[in-house]
């Protein structure tokens, strides 16, 4: 039950990025609900929240090795694979409000 | 100013380049601990004494105690003087690395800043010559830095290298123009720059060609221009590669790039970036993934007064939350997420309180 609860809890992100003992990561996948990676640490806030400066240590370590992604040094920004990019964007759709003249005809003609 | 607890401590190798920009811009001394301590090769790598070396000629005063394993950093900031400096990179990293974090300094500098940068000028992790050209400056224009520009003498590809390029930049403001931005701009244009160094010059139309089928489907105007390199200034290697810049009629762009390697195909490199350069424009409100922190950067030094800035939810990331922490702890200063409500997109306004910061050298002069 209480998982549950957490789970339909809406954290609030302006908050979220703030809260220096949860790591960057966790707070993305908070805020957008996939808690697949450990569902056991978001049943247990409270606790983890108590044990985090325990922690702390150890996800600054993970950081540094492998959670490259966060890493400002590195300039240009995460893409899905290409593949799954040809597919976002077999129609354009989505951001075809972003253009200036709608394309409909070039759509039209595909 | 007496010692130990008047430091701003951060932990890591993360973020090297711009806690050390921020604490320059603050005025702040910070401790940077633990660098890469549980690693093979500790400590700090060549490009990184190279950009404190850098750091170190454009400010005056600047105190840097480097520890004797190399893990920990003592950088205590002076004024920002800027001047005529040359700066020769490692081959390790591109003259981006070290071009990106002096835009956020140049601009409230003593003196002019023109500097020239020798070494390679493309790699696949960091800002390229046109990155910078076409994507990086136009955001500083918004700010009101309008006469900056980076001339390219000689291209360089990796590895060897070999290229040269001079940063100038010739306005001097106090401070960045507060910003206000609740839009998503229109892109009315797509240009772009294809180049290449010591290889057949049909390498760049293949990709221009490539580039230009999947862009098609935009229905907007395209233009991509083929920049071939020959002989003395084209640098040591071979190399080749592809940037995109999508304009807006307000001077916003968004971007992408990428460089081909050895083994690559031009006409997938093409394709692969104009496919990054949608995606890039869907993730993006007024300002790109690339271009955000130096937006947010501005605008928390600006004047105090409230700055607003448009941003998408596919923008919050694990770098922005870096980003918002350090910035928090050097300066302070929140940024607050608010939701857009007036139309259906779930992009949010951060809006940020700037902490009235003046260019030190502007106040004596």
């Amino acid at each position: 039950l209480n998982g549950k609860i957490n789970h339909r809890r809406k954290w609030d992100i302006g908050k979220l990025i703030y809260m220096d003992n949860i790591s960057p990561k966790d707070c993305i996948q908070r805020w957008k609900g996939e808690d697949a990676s450990d569902e056991a640490a978001e049943s247990d806030i409270e606790e983890e929240e108590a044990e985090d400066n325990f922690f702390q240590k150890r996800d600054q370590n993970n950081d540094k090795t492998h959670n490259y992604e966060g890493d400002l040094e590195k300039f240009v920004p995460y893409f899905e694979t290409i593949e799954k990019l040809v597919q976002k964007f077999s129609n354009l759709d989505a951001i075809k409000d972003r253009f200036l003249g709608a394309p409909s005809l070039g759509d039209d003609q595909n | 100013m007496s010692s130990r607890g008047s430091y701003v401590v951060f932990s890591g190798s993360q973020n090297f380049r711009l806690r050390l920009v921020l604490a320059t811009l603050s005025g702040k001394a910070i401790k940077i601990e633990k660098i890469r301590s549980n690693e093979l090769n500790p400590g700090l790598k060549d490009h990184e004494v190279s950009f404190l070396r850098l750091l170190e000629s454009v400010t005056n005063g600047s105190a840097i105690e480097i520890s004797y394993t190399g893990t920990t950093v003592i950088y205590r900031p002076g004024i920002i003087v800027g001047g005529s400096v040359t700066h020769n990179c490692p081959n390790g990293k591109p003259v981006g690395y070290f071009v990106e974090p002096m835009l956020y300094l140049a601009p409230f500098s003593k003196k002019k800043f023109s500097i020239i940068f020798r070494g390679c000028t493309a790699s696949h992790d960091d800002a390229g010559l046109e990155a910078i050209k076409w994507g990086m400056m136009p955001v500083m224009e918004k700010f009101g830095v309008r006469e900056c520009a980076l001339h390219t003498l000689k291209r360089g590809s990796p590895p060897l290298g070999g290229g040269e390029v001079h940063l100038v930049v010739d306005s001097l403001i106090a401070q960045p123009l507060t910003m206000h931005e609740l839009e998503r701009p229109t892109i009315s244009s797509i240009r772009g720059v294809a180049y290449s160094t010591r290889v057949s010059p049909s390498m760049v139309n293949r990709m221009i060609d490539a580039a230009k089928v999947v862009l098609k489907k935009v229905g907007c105007e395209v233009n991509i221009t083929a920049d071939v390199w020959r002989g003395e200034n084209s640098g040591k290697s071979p190399g080749w590669g592809i940037t995109l810049v999508a304009e807006t009629k307000k001077g916003w762009c968004y971007f992408a790039e990428k460089i081909g390697d050895a083994g690559d195909v031009p006409e997938d490199i093409g394709n692969v970036v104009a496919y990054h350069l949608l995606e890039e424009i869907s993730k993006s409100a007024a300002v790109s993934r690339d271009q955000l922190p130096l937006a947010l950067v501005y605008m928390v030094i600006g004047k105090e007064d409230i700055g607003r800035l448009r941003i998408t939810s596919n923008q919050i990331d694990e770098k922005l939350i870096n980003l918002l922490r350090d910035i928090k702890s050097i300066f302070g200063t929140e940024v607050f997420l608010k939701p857009v409500d007036y139309d259906n997109t779930d992009d949010f306004i951060a809006t940020i309180k700037g902490v009235g910061f003046t260019n030190t050298s502007k106040k004596i002069a």
